[in-house]
């Protein structure tokens, strides 16, 4: 995956290469001038201190699914990271290049949105984090700027009392691109919601958290009939289009099941 | 224009000095030196004929730049054994069948070495799944693949013992 | 022993030392070492590099093309256009042996005037190297003027509809009529009536179509290429207008077929180039150009209206079928042919009435796929078979027990059937292999399904399938086969290795073929239509027989025997009557060599010939013969999300004579995968003629993840036409999976989703409109 800047017409960051190499030669132009953050080792590596998991821009796939903390800390990153692609992909791809490519259907970032992550970026003039909510500003769009480089991605390890899920709905099992993706982040204090996240993917101009759905559970007491409005309040905030792979209406749909399932899940899980 | 610079690579052991050009793939590359062990089935990743180990991780070298490759070491399904001196995945693949039309051969034996050393030794049939979503086959099913691998780790588990 | 009173059960041949077993493949170690070079990995000196300028539109007038800055660009040694050939046109039937072409259904080789699908060649390129070529094809332009097209069947039937094809847009039309089928419905109870539809799909083969071409001091064009039909030479020089003596294919090992390398590609740009430079010139097609390439499997829509009495016997089957063929002719005839003799599928049924047609339009056009239509056949007929179960409140097993065909009967094109057909016992194997379905769990519902299935193999009769085979011992003992049989990855010529090491008592990883070259190997008919091992396999039995005959002879004089009491094993030669008597098989052949006794032989195999069936009734003989079995599904669906989970996947099929055990069971499990994703989630998107899925991120093949463990239960009647009692099993193998998915995906759903491929939302949606509906 890439890191690409948004108008890098000389320059720009190559993280794997899983998705810009292909783009690069389809087009049979790309930036003169290619940084391979993929083979900067010091970019990579997991770090888990004071509270924060913080992985590198060069951090793979594969990395996340080999670190047997991972599952500790972001087990719904683990979930995703086990259906991204295929092995080659996996070992190649880095986190920060599939939120840098942008795409509604990268799988990392819903669960990523889910944990409350933060993202670093890097520039001559210095340094800022910005949570990755409100990263993206549409399609293929966000706050990078073009001299910007993300360096690393952070979250806050998940308190005791809360659960998480990420579910990817392809039109096969193995490396496929996402019709639905959702990730929801639940954590209850008192028998009622403290913290909701709920995170979409392929179903708008970029992935996005419902924050119309969280809001129906927030400070709630969980039933089965708040999750069922809180699913009903994700699918109406859900712009989906339709494509190849499933019509908009269908992908509403699914962000209802999903939504409720993963939400009645992770409360299980609690309980 | 695209620049060319000489790079020093090593593939299957061998130390060779290659002019590549910078927009240049890994699997461009091995094929005009000779490494045409290296298939090409769909250059976008789709199908893993032309994963290749790096530093014994897989990859698939349609998307690997080859100026990113720096000093790790290149292995081919060449690099893996020879008839000689056959690997172990090399014999199980043949002997039970996983070869069909054999193009994904190479790549499917270089993903499941990959993921025996990475993930796990003794996998099961999920985790062979799981290792090898990236490589495709149109021939076998995957039946015999499944087979080959498992005979195929069970050989290298009790070589490694014997050790 | 007692097996005798068992008339299917042949005994002999049952004590093999080689057939049978699950041999590791000649071309097995060639592959997993990597040395087996495929036709894309051969390079010559001076080689150019070539590409295929292709229409992005499906249906235009071409008004302008210019090439002059293509020629200029320096490096660019030839474009080629229309203006630059000879004949312009080229055959797309098959290339058969009997030395007659169809008329009037070749396509052009290059846009002469129209374009008529998307992805035409418009031009080609040969350069020194592929970025020059691909930047030559950047500078040709090309002025495309919209012309109105037709994109579906429907449309392009109606009498003001655009023309692609002929006056009418008809490619192909068959009728069969058996009985009277008024009467039959008149018998019935029940009448059941439903229309399935099948998609466009890929064969994906995962070398794409590539070759690399050269002129020789004879002047003979030689084609190294990834194909499955060497034969193609012909049509190639045709359209050359080159005597049919100065084409050469040769072949290599191939990464693939499934029916997508029978038609003539990349062998045709190559030669012209090969011609107009004078070089070597290689092309490659990238995985678009081969998406835009060759032909894809025909979508088919089937109109099945059955009547049944109320317990379960078919009284009349009266069907619709039609295909689309794209805006060529290619293999649509035969394949539709292939739906409309399968049509009613294995079951007896006196009262049948077909009409089937092709349709041309502006879409892809179609050709040949592993089943022909014989698959979309089965799609349809087994799909009937479970809903008029669930009219009619019988069990789905026991209704097609009431009516399968048994050995002996006639099919609906009224031949009957000499060898076994075991369908009942492969139904039964296969049911019983599924065992128990889970219980349900929520959202999740499991399903059972299957499909039993009729598939023939060998070509149709009246195409006078021939196939030539040639064995020969060296000096030194060792064999060779020739034979021009290609390899597509089945293990074609490992078979032919150990069918003669198995009549010459040699071990078949000693055995050396060379196939698959049009000039020096005995043309033995392309490896298609599951008659690779029926036609080649007798034509190397034919001659190894005949060596075998002779060395014996001379065997038996040595010993003081006589002939038929030689036997050839482990490299050795001794006597039935007293294995004692033993001599090593090379010094028999020494013995042979000195004497001037032939060592070798050039056989030929001849399938049952005959004539068209009759236009009026369909009624005849269509196939030499027929493989029967049938494959059960165990499944999984999410009800809300609609996803499928394949659980168990079960073929059960009577092969005849198993030659090699493993390769049998490759191509069962293989041809089960490619009807998983044909089911589930292999479809090709034509939006107006443009396609929108041309790569393997968009074209769903299964992966490993998609793929449970198939598993193959083989039995064998020893009743074929092949070698040993050997029936055909590439196609048989692929045929009944889909049908076997959509029919326990409709079991765990309690409704069907009519149209293929069953995806997600079509399944999800069909679950929401049956709980609305109560």
């Amino acid at each position: 995956m890439i890191a690409k800047a948004k108008t890098a017409n000389d320059v720009a960051p190559l993280g794997g290469g899983t998705n810009l190499v292909v783009e690069m030669r389809a087009s049979g132009v790309g930036p003169a001038t290619l940084v391979s953050v993929g083979q900067l080792a010091g970019l990579r590596g997991i770090t888990i201190a004071d509270g924060t998991v913080t992985i590198g821009a060069a951090t793979t796939v594969s990395d996340i699914l080999r670190d047997p903390r991972m599952k500790q800390v972001a087990a719904v990153l683990v979930e995703s990271a086990d259906v991204f692609a295929g092995q080659m992909i996996r070992n190649t791809a880095t986190v920060a290049g599939n939120i840098c490519c942008g795409s509604p259907a990268a799988d990392l970032v819903p669960p990523l949105l889910a944990l409350g992550a933060s993202v670093t970026l890097r520039s001559g003039s210095g340094e800022r984090t910005v949570p990755l909510d409100g990263y993206f500003t549409g399609y293929k769009t966000s706050v990078r700027k073009p001299d910007e480089l993300l360096t690393a991605i952070s979250w806050p390890v998940p308190t005791a009392k809360s659960a998480s899920r990420f579910y990817k709905l392809g039109r096969r099992r193995g490396d496929a691109i996402t019709m639905v993706g959702v990730s929801v982040f639940v954590s209850l204090k008192d028998g009622v919601c403290d913290t909701v996240r709920i995170a979409l993917g392929a179903v708008g101009p970029c992935v996005m958290r419902s924050k119309k759905a969280e809001a129906v559970m927030q400070g709630k007491a969980p039933s089965a009939d708040l999750i069922a409005k809180a699913a009903q309040a994700a699918t109406a905030e859900s712009t989906p289009i339709d494509d190849i792979r499933a019509s908009g209406e269908y992908r509403k749909e699914q962000v209802q099941v999903l939504v409720q399932r993963l939400l009645t899940q992770s409360l299980e899980s609690l309980s | 224009m695209t620049n060319r610079k000489t790079l020093k690579m090593t593939v299957n052991d061998t130390v060779r000095n290659v002019e590549v050009a910078t927009n240049e793939t890994l699997l461009e590359t091995l094929r005009r030196v000779g490494a045409v062990e290296v298939k090409c089935g769909c250059e976008k990743g789709d199908c893993g004929a032309c994963a290749v180990l790096l530093d014994g991780m897989a990859v698939d070298s349609c998307l690997t730049l080859t100026h990113t490759v720096g000093t790790r070491a290149i292995t081919t399904i060449k690099g893996l054994g020879t008839a000689e001196a056959p690997h172990p995945l090399q014999t199980a693949f043949a002997e039970l069948g996983a070869a069909q039309c054999g193009y994904c051969t190479p790549g499917m034996i270089i993903a499941t070495q990959s993921m025996l050393t990475h993930d796990t030794a003794t996998p099961d049939e999920n985790d062979i799944r799981h290792g090898l979503s990236g490589n495709l086959c149109r021939c076998t099913g995957y039946t015999k693949i499944y087979d080959a691998v498992l005979e195929g780790a069970k050989a290298m588990r009790e070589t490694e013992a014997a050790k | 022993m007692n097996k005798l009173d068992e008339p299917t059960v042949a005994e002999q041949n049952v004590n093999f030392r080689q057939i049978g077993k699950p041999r590791t493949r000649t071309d097995a170690p060639g592959k997993v070492f990597g040395k087996t070079p495929y036709a894309g990995d051969y390079v010559m000196p001076d080689m150019l590099h070539a590409r295929v300028l292709r229409a992005k539109v499906p249906s235009a007038r071409m008004t302008r093309l210019d090439v002059s800055k293509a020629r200029a660009l320096p490096g660019v040694a030839s474009v080629l256009t229309f203006r630059d050939l000879k004949i312009g046109t080229v055959a797309t039937d098959i290339p058969g042996q009997t030395g007659f072409k169809r008329r009037a259904t070749d396509q052009q080789i290059l846009v002469d005037e129209l374009v008529r699908y998307q992805g035409e060649p418009i031009a080609i390129v040969a350069a020194e190297t592929v970025e020059i070529a691909q930047h030559a094809l950047s500078l040709i332009e090309v002025d495309l003027e919209p012309v109105p097209g037709v994109y579906n069947v429907f449309d392009a039937q109606k009498p003001d509809s655009p023309k692609v094809f002929g006056t009418d847009n008809l490619v192909a039309s068959y009728k069969v009529r058996k009985g009277d089928v008024e009467v039959g419905f008149a018998a019935a109870d029940v009448i059941v009536e439903n229309t399935f539809t099948t998609q466009y799909i890929e064969h994906a083969f995962l070398e794409p179509e590539v070759g690399l071409g050269w002129e020789d001091e004879q002047g003979v064009i030689n084609i190294r290429s990834s194909t499955q039909a060497v034969e193609t030479f012909r049509y190639i020089a045709d359209a050359m207008g080159l005597p049919h003596s100065k084409v050469r294919i040769r072949g290599a090992l191939v990464g693939g077929g499934f029916g997508g390398k029978c038609d003539v590609t990349v062998e045709l740009y190559i030669a012209l180039l090969t011609k107009a430079t004078g070089r070597p010139v290689r092309l490659g097609f990238t995985r678009e150009d081969s998406f835009y390439g060759h032909g894809k499997r025909h979508p088919f829509i089937i109109t099945h209206k059955t009547g049944f009495t109320r317990d379960g016997k078919i009284t009349a089957s009266k069907i619709d079928i039609t295909s689309e063929s794209g805006p060529y002719a290619f293999m649509s005839p035969y394949v539709l042919m292939y739906a409309t003799e399968a049509g009613p599928g294995p079951y007896l049924v006196d009262h049948v009435h077909i009409d089937s047609r092709s349709i041309a339009t502006n879409n892809m056009y179609t050709s040949a796929f592993r089943g022909f239509g014989a698959t979309q056949a089965c799609i349809a007929y087994e799909q009937q078979m479970d809903e008029a179960a669930k009219v009619l409140g019988i069990d789905r097993i026991e209704l097609r027990r009431r009516n399968l065909l048994k050995t002996g009967d006639a099919i609906a094109t009224g031949f009957k059937v000499q060898s076994a057909v075991w369908t009942e016992e492969c139904m039964d194997r296969a049911m019983a292999a599924l065992g128990e379905k889970p219980k349900d769990k929520g959202p999740i519902k499991y399903g059972h399904g299957l499909a039993a299935y009729q598939q023939g193999y060998g070509r149709m009769i009246w195409l006078h399938d021939t196939a030539e085979g040639w064995v020969g011992v060296e000096m030194d003992g060792t064999v060779l086969v020739r034979s021009g049989m290609t390899d597509i990855g089945a293990g074609q010529t490992s078979s032919l290795a150990q069918i003669a090491g198995e009549l010459l008592g040699i071990d078949m990883m000693d055995i050396t073929v060379y196939n698959s070259d049009s000039s020096t190997t005995p043309l033995a008919g392309t490896s298609s239509a599951s008659r690779g091992l029926y036609m080649s396999g007798n034509a190397v039995r034919l001659a190894a027989e005949a060596v075998r005959d002779r060395l014996a002879a001379r065997a038996a004089q040595h010993f003081g025997s006589t002939a038929d009491d030689v036997d050839f094993a482990n490299a050795q030669v001794f006597l039935k009557s007293d294995p004692r008597k033993t001599m090593p098989f090379k010094e028999l052949v020494a013995t042979c060599a000195s004497e001037g006794i032939h060592r070798a032989e050039l056989a030929i195999f001849r399938a049952p010939f005959g004539d068209w069936i009759d236009p009026e009734t369909g009624q005849g003989q269509v196939h030499p013969d027929y493989t029967y079995g049938a494959h059960a599904v165990q499944v999984a669906v999410d009800t809300e999300t609609g996803e499928v989970t394949i659980l168990k996947s079960i073929g059960a099929h009577d092969i005849g004579q198993a030659v090699n055990m493993a390769a049998v069971e490759g191509q069962i499990e293989g041809g089960v995968a490619q009807g998983h994703g044909y089911a589930l989630s292999e479809e090709l998107i034509y939006k107006d003629g443009c396609l929108v899925t041309p790569s393997l991120s968009e074209y769903l093949c299964p992966t490993s993840m998609d793929s449970p463990r198939i598993e193959s239960i083989v039995l064998e009647s020893r009743s074929g036409l092949g070698p040993f009692g050997a029936k055909g099993i590439g196609e048989p193998g692929h045929t009944p999976a889909a049908p076997a998915v959509a029919n326990a995906v409709a079991d765990a759903i309690g409704t069907r989703v009519f149209d293929f491929p069953l995806t997600p939302e079509k399944i999800a949606r069909a679950v929401r409109t049956a709980r609305k509906a109560g």
